[in-house]
């Protein structure tokens, strides 16, 4: 199934860029994730960096481009979706 | 059922009904209709006889005409009730067993329309204080003190709300956190949306800390739509987990306020890809969701405007609109009602997708309040969210996550929630309307307990 279209991309990076996670363990770094899943620097959102969703379940999320995501296939967990999002106020 | 009965008495009667020195029952008129309960409080009412002009239809309404009381033409409304198990029976029998009765209406309740977008403010900011008790609240040492508020939304002006709110406000510029692509200082923000949410939340808690995180800036560009991506609220709630985590266990209180969401399936995969994010409890955002809320964090989001009376131009969801995180079961979904405790048109209706029993309860909005998008009031369950979260906000300044889990706190306001018809539950307004009186009765029995 295809991507569906990103709700915004960043302009700091050309190619366009999708959320996935990573299980690693706790108190790791960017460059150690990239290491790890042998990332180059133009194929990770390095502004959004390595964030932490679950610290005790060593559960991370990363910003990568759609060939990286595929590259590493099963090895990590997504692409997820990463919908516009919007006020809900004054109602249109 | 409620019915309306027209009759033709006779003509004495009807000169009696017709005369307003003169006061007849509805016994004098229906005297024993069979199977109709007559309502004894409502004085019978003449009603004229459309008449034509000489030569016209004596049966068309669609001609000129003039309507005459007199004796001789009017006839009399009562009203009563019959059983509904009857119902059919007796409008069939009725016509037939009394040769005056000309014919049985449905008598069906009437109300005002539901506030929508674009209508004028009902009530103001006062009267939500008022609503939400904040004399007693604050009575009770209840304020807000020592409490960390998380705006996620597009930025806070605090000089505007300190003057709209006259008095100072708490702005935790060290705690605050903006995506990389927004540009800008914590609490010096344009006057918006987000500025609005902090404005309603800091009516009931206003010694609160406020931490602004405009994560809705993330991608406006040049003109004033305002608006960001999912990716950019899991790193703010990851950022948020460590304010959490910075804090003694024993003390933790950080409410999060969220006035924000997904408007279309436009953007996401579908329902039952493992990607999706509106029915995916397992989408990285709602896991960081569960896991500052299992940290200790209280947190809330708008259940959206998606509401069936006039639901706003953007919603894209053909059923079910509150999705995602909003639709969370370890977050309270409000939805929203004004001050005169009606559900506004645009406030999203349940079931939510990852939990059904959404909205959880309903707050106050639709009001003139932070004068952000001024003349137009503080509106959408983006009003309500901060609303109910500033009555959270408060609550925690003597009740930390440590004495009360946000589990148990969400309880708390759920059953002390009035509900205006008495059931309990409903996908309209979920439990029902935050009562501050309720949740302080609530938790004073818990602490003498």
């Amino acid at each position: 199934m295809s991507l569906p279209p990103s709700g915004g991309g960043r302009a700091r990076n050309v190619a366009p860029m999708v959320l996935i996670t990573v299980r690693l363990p706790l108190e790791a770094t960017l460059p150690g994730a990239m290491h790890h899943y042998g990332l180059a620097k133009d194929e990770v959102d390095l502004n959004y960096g390595l964030v932490p969703i679950d610290p005790v379940q060593g559960l991370y999320a990363l910003r990568v481009t759609e060939d990286a995501s595929h590259r590493l296939g099963m090895a990590v967990e997504g692409p997820y979706a990463d919908p516009k999002i919007e006020p809900f106020g004054p109602p249109l | 059922m409620r019915v309306m009965i027209q009759l033709r008495p006779s003509s004495d009667v009807v000169a009696a009904v017709a005369d307003p020195d003169l006061t007849a029952t509805a016994a004098d008129v229906a005297d024993r209709l069979p199977g109709v309960v007559l309502d004894d409080t409502y004085t019978p009412v003449a009603v004229p006889h459309p008449i034509p002009a000489p030569g016209g239809d004596p049966l068309s309404l669609r001609q000129p005409l003039t309507y005459s009381l007199a004796r001789e033409d009017a006839s009399v409304m009562v009203r009563g009730e019959i059983a509904d198990d009857e119902l059919s029976t007796r409008l069939n029998l009725l016509p037939l067993l009394r040769r005056d009765v000309v014919g049985v209406y449905a008598d069906p309740v009437i109300e005002t329309s539901l506030v929508c977008g674009g209508d004028p403010a009902v009530g103001d900011w006062h009267d939500v204080a008022r609503l939400m008790r904040v004399e007693e609240l604050h009575a009770a040492g209840l304020d807000g003190s020592g409490t960390a508020l998380a705006v996620l939304d597009s930025g806070v002006n605090a000089a505007h709300v300190a003057r709209q709110l006259g008095r100072d406000v708490t702005l935790d510029t060290t705690r605050s956190w903006s995506p990389s692509t927004v540009e800008g200082a914590p609490g010096e923000f344009d006057v918006d949306h987000g500025t609005m949410c902090a404005f309603d939340a800091l009516i009931t808690a206003p010694r609160a800390s406020v931490i602004d995180i405009p994560l809705l800036l993330s991608r406006a560009r040049g003109g004033t739509a305002i608006g960001g991506v999912l990716s950019d609220a899991v790193a703010a709630f990851s950022h948020l987990r460590g304010v959490l985590d910075a804090q003694p266990v024993e003390t933790r209180a950080l409410v999060v306020t969220n006035s924000w969401g997904s408007f279309s399936p436009r953007w996401d995969f579908p329902a039952g890809h493992p990607g999706n994010y509106s029915d995916n409890p397992s989408h990285p955002f709602n896991l960081i969701v569960a896991s500052l809320e299992q940290a200790g964090a209280d947190i809330l989001f708008a259940a959206g405007n998606c509401g069936g009376d006039c639901a706003d131009s953007r919603c894209g969801f053909a059923d079910r609109p509150i999705v995602g995180a909003n639709s969370h079961p370890l977050v309270l979904s409000v939805g929203g009602v004004d001050v005169r405790a009606r559900r506004v048109g645009y406030s999203s209706q349940g079931p939510g997708r990852l939990s059904n029993r959404k909205p959880d309860l309903c707050a106050y909005t639709h009001f003139s309040g932070s004068q952000a998008y001024a003349p137009a009031p503080d509106s959408g369950t983006s009003a309500a969210c901060p609303v109910a979260a500033g009555l959270v906000a408060a609550i925690r300044t003597r009740w930390p996550a440590a004495r009360l889990s946000p589990a148990e706190l969400r309880t708390v306001l759920r059953r002390t929630a009035d509900h205006p018809s008495g059931a309990g539950f409903d996908h309209d307004l979920g439990y029902g309307i935050v009562d501050p009186a309720g949740v302080l009765a609530a938790l004073r029995r818990r602490a003498g307990a």
